[in-house]
């Protein structure tokens, strides 16, 4: 499903981001990605996107070799990986309807389609009654969850959450992990990058540590760390 | 792309132009004032051409016999004359219709021509006529050199000047269209880049969700074609206007100015302002996209 084999990450700089990484998650796994700042989680998802090519080292992503796509095939691996951010992401002039149906439309799904499934994947993330909000007009929680809803849309291989609780109240924050918890049962692998050692901690998944480049824990049914 | 997808595109390019109402009109403005600059120069360049074939029509080359000369001998010129290939018309015209012509050049002042019926002082000579007007200078050495050709004559030297000065013109304008073009460009370039910056958090958004960069830069495209378009349409509808007025006070004030007829000839001027138009709204909304796509 996704393996990083031997990752080195030098960015133009110098800085080494990552040092000989192996990574292999299997389709349906929910994994967490954490470690302090800098560790290098967020290389990993810009790696995975292909926003940035390995130094050395191959990423397959769903068994194809990803790290030297050319520019015009990077969409299409886009498409078979849904991402949440800490910052949303959402286009403020746009509903939250039309936000989540822009995914669609980019993959040019038949409108019969986008009229069912939108409101499907509304429903799932608990926004019904809110498909003509704009985002402003939302809460933090609920900003992620439409961003949510936009990123397993067109039911992609991987979900990738880049800090998908970071700007939220512990009480949203668990409302967000219900959700990705109810994705990865339906089969959608989610790798989630994480500060959030209370979440880890409960969720009893596998859990990656990264520090200063390198994986030092690989743990099923992990926890945060010793550290804290 | 599908149908659907170019529905799509149609309508956020007209979301975006309706948002940015003000930069919107302000782009349409810069290519209609650009266009009509570009509509004005068409209109006089095919003028002045026009013109100068109307002059260098006119240009033709008078053969002056000798006095003394026979019928018989004024019938072999004219047959070697018509067997020349630069020779399109040959037309002889004796000292008799010559003072006649002359008669009529004059009108009511003629009465000095009187009594000259008797002794005519005019010589009986060819009106030649060449296929192309530069011709003449090739054909005349040759007419000189025929027995019984007292004097050739032809008004070159003006047609050159003529052919020099029209040419200047012409390079000028062309020089001025560039510039121009390029101005409209630079403008709505900038304009589009305006609306690209504030939007390049969206096309970064876009990337994410697996957008290609066609699909972001299509309506961007669209919106800088209408603009260009409507310019241009606003341009052209302002030049026809304006040379149908024009057409319409010369034919009165000065009736000898030979100006191109109004149809179709500004049918083919306003076709090339509306092709201009609209390519410079594509050219300048896909220059102003390039970096932004880099993400």
């Amino acid at each position: 499903m996704l393996e990083l084999y031997a990752i080195t990450k030098i960015y133009g700089n110098g800085v080494v981001a990552l040092r000989d990484v192996n990574l292999k998650v299997d389709k349906g796994e929910f994994v967490f990605i954490v470690g302090p700042s800098g560790a290098g989680k967020t290389t990993v998802t810009r790696l995975i996107l292909a926003e940035e090519k390995p130094t050395k080292g191959q990423i397959i992503v769903n068994n194809k070799v990803v790290n030297n796509l050319k520019p015009r095939e990077i969409p299409f691996l886009r498409r078979q990986i849904g991402t949440v951010f800490q910052d949303f992401r959402l286009m403020p002039n746009w509903t939250v309807e039309e936000n989540v149906s822009f995914a669609m439309k980019v993959v040019e799904a038949p409108t019969r389609a986008i009229r069912r499934r939108v409101p499907e994947v509304l429903a799932l993330v608990g926004l019904s009654s809110k498909a003509k909000h704009l985002p402003h007009q939302l809460s933090g929680g609920e900003q992620q969850r439409v961003a949510l809803a936009r990123a397993i849309v067109n039911q992609p291989y991987i979900l990738l959450a880049d800090e998908p609780t970071g700007n939220l109240d512990p009480d949203t924050a668990w409302g967000i992990m219900d959700i990705l918890q109810d994705i990865n049962a339906q089969g959608t692998t989610v790798l989630m990058v994480t500060h959030a050692k209370n979440i880890v901690d409960a969720m009893r998944k596998r859990v990656v540590a990264l520090e200063a480049g390198r994986i030092v824990r690989d743990e099923y049914r992990g926890s945060y760390g010793d550290e804290n | 792309m599908k149908i659907r997808t170019w529905a799509y595109f149609h309508g956020q390019a007209f979301a975006s132009m309706r948002r940015n109402s003000w930069m919107t009109i302000a782009s349409i403005g810069t290519v209609a004032v650009t266009m009509v600059v570009f509509g004005a120069f068409l209109l006089l360049a095919n003028n002045i051409t026009h013109m100068a074939g109307n002059i260098e029509s006119k240009v033709e080359i008078s053969v002056y016999l000798q006095d003394e000369i026979t019928s018989e001998e004024i019938d072999r010129l004219a047959q070697e004359f018509t067997s020349l290939e630069q020779i399109a018309l040959v037309k002889y015209v004796s000292k008799e219709e010559a003072l006649l012509r002359m008669r009529d050049w004059f009108g009511e002042s003629s009465d000095f021509l009187a009594g000259l019926e008797m002794d005519n002082p005019l010589r009986n000579g060819f009106d030649l006529r060449t296929h192309r007007p530069e011709q003449v200078l090739e054909v005349v050495p040759i007419l000189q050199t025929f027995d019984g050709v007292a004097d050739v004559q032809y008004g070159q030297g003006i047609v050159e000047q003529l052919f020099a000065v029209t040419g200047m013109l012409r390079v000028i304008a062309l020089g001025l269209m560039l510039g121009l073009a390029a101005a409209a460009t630079f403008i709505i370039a900038n304009t589009i880049r305006i609306t690209v910056f504030a939007r390049r958090r969206e096309i970064s958004i876009m990337k994410y969700v697996g957008a290609t960069d066609w699909f972001i830069r299509w309506p961007f495209i669209i919106e800088g074609m209408t603009l260009g378009l409507i310019g241009s349409l606003v341009a052209s509808g302002l030049v026809i206007w304006f040379y149908q007025a024009a057409v319409r006070s010369l034919a009165v004030s000065l009736p000898v100015l030979p100006l191109v007829k109004p149809w179709p000839f500004l049918l083919g001027v306003t076709g090339w302002l509306v092709l201009l138009g609209t390519a410079i709204g594509v050219v300048g909304s896909t220059i102003s996209l390039r970096r932004f796509l880099r993400v």
